[in-house]
């Protein structure tokens, strides 16, 4: 499976390839965010792992750029404590993040837990699964979603947390269990992760069809309305 | 912040406390200076311009000049036979006085030329039989009555100067003596308030700067007038030479601090991953040494982020992310996890009363304050950690423990970064020494309180209070 690391830190790069080859992975390293966007916009990558601060232009730069037009996955590495960091890459479509100086641990479960979707639909693509309610549709063998025949531009984490509520639905979802099924992580306290998903989710229904689809359901978590 | 909102002066306190005030001595000095002068000017020109406002008795040369005019008129009226009229109306006469007579008998009146007719002379009736006087009137000054005896009759002779000074002095040295003393007292008021606040206004300026400056806003700066030559314009401008070379040396400082901790972190996630590769390969008996250079990284790391929230925190630099929240929620999670903790030590956590509030804050910070204080409760206490909630305008959680307490004297070193009490046992407990601040200054930011004692029957105490009506000012 191929990632791309895009960090200056060269050091940390040939260590992480070296861990992550270890692991299975085969890694493409880029020191600048320029170059790290072309490559990115060039190839298929399972997954990219995406340092804020870069020499050229910024991760944040490079995630709104690359969203424009593809969905690869990308786990930001944000500085520990940079609150603001980690909020804004999650509201560009970052599916994850992790603050440095992280654990090798730490690390290879969360690359784990985003590859291992692409692994699953994989193994499942044969029977053409679809979920349809309240104009939504999912359809699990092309991970893609739809309102009302417009396909719905979701990133994978998007995507797997509307599945997971949809498929579920009318029972709610804990922010919890979400974070434990689609981010192959216990949610940490005051972790708004979960939070600022559901509302890009949200705003990406409501450029298509009105009232809310996703209901917050305060101290509990959320829930997909299937009637009007 | 808000913390500096009790230095902020009541805008008349001077009048409370004034003996403090530079501005009520200065003002007090003006105001007595000023009514002094006045005072003497007043008194000054009482004696020199005989200020009768009616009459004086007529003495001296001016009666005798009378006394001869009258005898003289009478002599020539007698001598020469020639009419009254004749006589006051004689060129040589009229070229230097003006002359008022006054008959006793009848209502007849001579006057040896005509006047104005704003000078009215019918005033000088009032005299009539008096002895002679000197009267003061608005526009001329009057010496008489003079008895005559001519042929014609008898008269009373009054000699007259028609004032040359504009009657607008004369008026105001006839105003009232009440009238004359307030308007010396506002006007050296008015002049003594304008004089002090002038002199008062940079210093206040100066003042408030320094206030804002201590309370970390660094660009304040006093508000002095750049052509101000005394002695405040230099200070006003020495000052804010002074706060600017503060504020470039501080953001300097700052700027390293997050360079440093940028570049201590780089080596330190290759440090971690390094490890990770090394754990992968190693034998068995290296494995111990690895677990505890990993275990060592992780104190790094997070002592790396305690120094750098705190001084985030204390620099005012740190934005909050405000969200309204019931303070439980935050409560109850944090208890949670330190249960546990307590558990693992052997330790109890008692819990009484609730906050079930809504305030603004920013949980985060919130939660990590309450976290750290209650860490350091679960590490000195021998048995049990209560918690107390309460809340009525504000918000207060005390957290005590149960253990040796602090020296009294230290009470207030235990909130500065890195102050341990007793040194070896706290480092092997994993303490970075920055708990407590973080504590105070995340409570702090979000206009609260956290005050420290000790429990009368031993035992560390800490209140944290945090004020609940919203807060718009702060980001």
């Amino acid at each position: 499976m191929k990632l791309l690391m895009i960090d200056d830190d060269t050091g940390l790069c040939e260590l992480l390839s070296e861990y992550l080859s270890a692991q299975g992975f085969s890694i493409q390293t880029a020191h600048d965010g320029q170059q790290g966007l072309e490559l990115a916009l060039q190839n298929d990558y399972a997954l990219i792992l995406l340092d804020v601060m870069l020499p050229s232009i910024d991760g944040f730069e490079v995630l709104k750029q690359l969203r424009q037009s593809k969905l690869t996955p990308v786990i930001m590495l944000t500085a520990k404590g940079e609150d603001f960091d980690r909020i804004f890459g999650l509201e560009l479509g970052a599916d994850d993040y992790i603050a440095k100086p992280f654990n090798h641990r730490e690390l290879l479960a969360r690359v784990k837990a985003i590859t291992r979707r692409i692994e699953h639909i994989n193994s499942v693509s044969n029977n053409n699964k679809k979920i349809s309610s309240n104009g939504i549709t999912v359809n699990f063998a092309t991970r893609e979603a739809s309102i009302n025949n417009n396909s719905l531009t979701l990133t994978g984490t998007e995507y797997e947390i509307l599945a997971l509520l949809m498929k579920h639905a009318p029972n709610v979802i804990s922010k919890e269990q979400i974070s434990e099924d689609v981010l192959g992580r216990r949610l940490a306290s005051f972790d708004r992760s979960i939070d600022m998903h559901v509302s890009n989710i949200r705003k990406k229904i409501a450029e298509h069809i009105d009232g809310d689809k996703i209901k917050t359901m305060r101290g509990t978590g959320y829930v997909f309305i299937q009637g009007e | 912040m808000s913390s500096s909102k009790e230095n902020k002066p009541h805008r008349f306190s001077w009048l409370r406390h004034p003996r403090h005030y530079l501005f009520f001595k200065v003002f007090t000095w003006f105001w007595l200076t000023i009514i002094g002068t006045f005072t003497a000017l007043f008194f000054l020109s009482n004696i020199s311009l005989i200020n009768a406002i009616s009459h004086d008795p007529l003495q001296g040369p001016m009666q005798k000049n009378l006394e001869y005019l009258a005898r003289a008129i009478e002599r020539s009226a007698h001598k020469h036979k020639r009419s009254i009229n004749d006589i006051i109306t004689h060129p040589r006469l009229t070229k230097r006085k003006l002359l008022y007579l006054n008959s006793q008998n009848s209502d007849e009146v001579l006057i040896s030329k005509d006047v104005e007719n704003n000078i009215d002379l019918s005033l000088l009736n009032f005299s009539k039989g008096m002895p002679p006087q000197v009267i003061f009137t608005e526009y001329y000054q009057a010496f008489g009555p003079m008895r005559i005896r001519v042929p014609e009759g008898e008269f009373e002779l009054y000699e007259i100067d028609i004032n040359q000074q504009r009657p607008l002095f004369i008026r105001l040295r006839l105003l009232p003596v009440w009238l004359k003393i307030s308007i010396a007292i506002i006007a050296s008021l008015t002049l003594s308030f304008l004089f002090s606040r002038n002199l008062i206004a940079p210093i206040n300026s100066l003042k408030q700067a320094a206030i804002k400056l201590s309370n970390g806003d660094l660009s304040a700066r006093a508000a002095i007038n750049s052509q101000r030559k005394d002695e405040l314009g230099v200070l006003g401008r020495d000052f804010n030479r002074m706060a600017d070379q503060l504020e470039q040396l501080l953001s300097a400082q700052k700027r390293l601090l997050a360079d440093i901790s940028h570049e201590l972190r780089s080596p330190l996630t290759r440090l971690k991953m390094a490890t990770g590769l090394a754990q992968m390969q190693a034998s068995e008996a290296s494995q111990s040494y690895l677990l505890r250079i990993e275990k060592e990284a992780n104190q790094l790391d997070k002592m790396i982020a305690d120094v750098l929230q705190v001084s985030r925190l204390e620099a005012n630099s740190q934005p909050l992310s405000l969200q309204a929240q019931s303070l439980q929620v935050i409560v109850d999670h944090v208890i949670n996890d330190a249960q546990f903790e307590a558990k693992q030590h052997n330790k109890t956590l008692l819990v009484h009363g609730n906050v079930e509030v809504n305030i603004e804050c920013d949980e985060m910070l919130i939660a990590s304050a309450l976290e750290n204080i209650l860490r350091n409760a679960i590490k000195y206490a021998q048995h049990t950690i209560s918690i107390s909630l309460k809340h009525s305008d504000t918000i207060y959680i005390q957290i005590c423990d149960d253990g040796p307490g602090v020296p009294k004297a230290q009470l207030d070193k235990l909130c500065e970064p890195f102050f341990r009490q007793s040194d070896a046992r706290d480092r092997l407990s994993g303490g970075t020494g920055l708990g407590l601040a973080i504590a105070k200054n995340a409570v702090i930011a979000h206009g609260g309180n956290l005050a420290l004692s000790n429990k009368y029957a031993g035992g560390l105490c800490v209140e944290v209070s945090l004020p609940i009506q919203k807060r718009e000012h702060v980001l």
